[in-house]
């Protein structure tokens, strides 16, 4: 099997790949770099949220509640559901996937190159991340968490973005409609963060293990460094959701 | 094997649309097949069903003596596809993207792809976003032909091709089958096929309403004559004769005028026994013919001689 269809998926993106990498590390940077004026403000929380999501005072704690608690996961997620969308419905919808399944190649194998594709793009935002507050973490007064805890914590947002990546896939490989896919995967976004802040609130905590949320941060990796069982569960949470897609557009019709 | 494309009763519903009902046709090894029919009449759905990139109601379809669903890898290999409407991305040059097309095909020479583009006036340095319709098209042709597969599968293939580079393409069709490929390609319109093809199918509503050879179809065909005599003559002479119709006179009754059908053999051995000044035939209209076939069909609207793509 050639890697063509993964290595042009790579290229074609490489611009808004590289847009996404740059501009979610600077986003890291800029909020990072803020936690020595602002530590104090997390007392200023709800102390349930404050609770349940290990906010407090520390760098773990601050990180925890800004950075990778809303906005990177957030942007990781709409990455995950635009590469996601792009990679099957998208095309479908604009003819283009036509040509491509008339050439030797299995739907199958097309979905799956570029689900690699995609995946192999979302360590990069992450690796760009981890990189980018190693830079500041000396002038931010991060030191607390280590760079290994670091790398965990941003390898679980790539984690993050491989599972939307793969529910827009296999929506998009299942229904073939991009607004669909977008309707989809912005519910579930949306549902996971809900269930994930406030399960504890409304006397459900079993409620969060359902949401990806609880498997990206839950564990704490900016304390406890890699939570291995967790990333386990997002990777073949990511993977089952593809093989569901891709069984139904292996059964289904090319919209055309 | 004698056929490179079987269907058998093949039938296609989209929910409550129908897209095809119970086609059968054969399309011999070596041969240019026309496949004509007004937009919306299942030309595209019977392509698309080809390729596998749809899956018919009912039916059966072998390609090159293979099922496209079970055998769909080893079928794609041996075919050249261009799509009704193709479309293509990204942000290389035309080069880039046909070497990439090659690449999953295990690789096409590159002297093979220059080739061709040098033939159909494509260049390659442009970029894919920022070509025009007609250059597009010529891509697809580029790579529908480049591996030189055993059957050409072409959907609508000269839209948005000017007059020139058409006859570039029906160049290509007509060496194509000296080298022993076959193919397949659609139409709307009867003249582009006529050219090329060997045999003819129509088809309507998703059935195929003929198909036969484009020599017999035209010998079907319907011919204007308009003959003059030294001196006058009457109908009732001529009405007799087979084949004959709207027959009319000028007042002088010298000039007789109506249309022909079939051979013309009857007609002249009639005009014999007069003494005949001028004789005029015109070529068979197969696009009337054409159009004979879909008077009076719903939702196959008259087809002009060129529409808009």
């Amino acid at each position: 099997m050639s890697a063509a269809i993964f290595a042009k998926y790579l290229s074609d993106g490489r611009r808004s790949l590289t847009g996404w990498a740059v501009g979610i590390a600077l986003v890291g940077m800029v909020y990072g770099s803020t936690y020595p004026s602002q530590r104090e403000n997390t007392a200023s929380l709800p102390e349930a949220l404050r609770e349940g999501l290990n906010i407090d005072a520390s760098a773990a704690g601050y990180l925890h509640a800004s950075v990778f608690g809303i906005v990177l996961p957030l942007l990781a997620m709409i990455y995950g559901v635009t590469a996601g969308t792009r990679a099957v419905a998208a095309e479908e919808e604009s003819g283009q996937l036509d040509l491509l399944l008339a050439h030797p190649v299995t739907r199958t194998q097309v979905a799956a190159e570029r689900f690699g594709a995609l995946s192999a793009g979302a360590v990069g935002v992450g690796l760009l991340v981890w990189v980018a507050l190693l830079a500041i973490r000396d002038s931010a007064e991060l030191t607390s968490v280590t760079p290994v805890e670091f790398l965990a914590q941003c390898l679980s947002l790539s984690l993050l973005a491989i599972l939307f990546g793969a529910l827009a896939i296999g929506l998009g490989a299942a229904v073939g409609r991009k607004a669909a896919v977008l309707v989809g995967s912005a519910v579930i976004g949306v549902v996971s963060y809900t269930l994930h802040a406030f399960a504890g609130q409304i006397g459900a905590d079993w409620l969060a293990y359902v949401s990806p949320f609880h498997y990206y941060i839950g564990g704490q990796p900016l304390r406890h460094g890699f939570q291995w069982v967790d990333m386990f569960v997002l990777a073949a949470a990511a993977l089952v959701l593809f093989g569901l897609g891709v069984s139904r557009f292996n059964r289904r019709d090319i919209n055309s | 094997m004698a056929n490179v494309i079987e269907l058998h009763e093949l039938t296609k519903t989209y929910g409550t649309r129908r897209g095809l009902t119970g086609l059968t046709l054969d399309v011999r090894r070596g041969e240019v097949f026309g496949y004509l029919g007004p937009n919306g009449a299942g030309k595209s759905t019977t392509i698309r069903l080809l390729l596998d990139l749809i899956r018919p109601t009912a039916g059966h379809v072998s390609v090159l003596g293979l099922h496209p669903r079970t055998d769909g890898l080893a079928l794609r290999a041996r075919v050249g596809y261009l799509a009704g409407d193709f479309v293509c991305d990204g942000r290389q040059n035309v080069r880039g993207y046909l070497q990439f097309l090659g690449r999953l095909r295990g690789g096409v020479p590159q002297a093979r792809i220059d080739e061709l583009a040098e033939r159909l006036g494509l260049d390659q340095s442009t970029s894919i976003k920022k070509l025009s319709k007609g250059n597009r098209q010529k891509v697809g042709l580029v790579q529908a032909f480049m591996h030189t597969p055993e059957l050409l599968i072409l959907d609508e293939p000269s839209a948005g091709l000017d007059p020139l580079v058409q006859q570039t393409f029906l160049d290509m069709v007509a060496e194509a089958r000296e080298g022993g490929q076959s193919v397949f390609m659609s139409s709307h319109i009867m003249s582009e096929v006529e050219a090329v093809a060997d045999r003819v199918g129509i088809i309507r509503d998703g059935r195929l309403a003929a198909v036969d050879t484009v020599e017999n179809l035209r010998t079907g065909a319907v011919r204007d004559v308009e003959v003059t005599f030294e001196s006058p003559v009457s109908v009732a002479q001529f009405s007799e004769v087979p084949g004959l119709d709207r027959l009319a006179l000028d007042e002088a009754g010298t000039t007789l005028t109506g249309q022909i059908s079939g051979s013309p053999d009857a007609f002249v051995k009639a005009l014999a026994l007069h003494t005949v000044t001028g004789l005029r035939a015109t070529e068979p209209a197969l696009e009337e013919l054409f159009h004979s076939y879909y008077a009076g069909a719903e939702d196959a609207p008259r087809t002009e001689t060129a529409p808009a793509a």
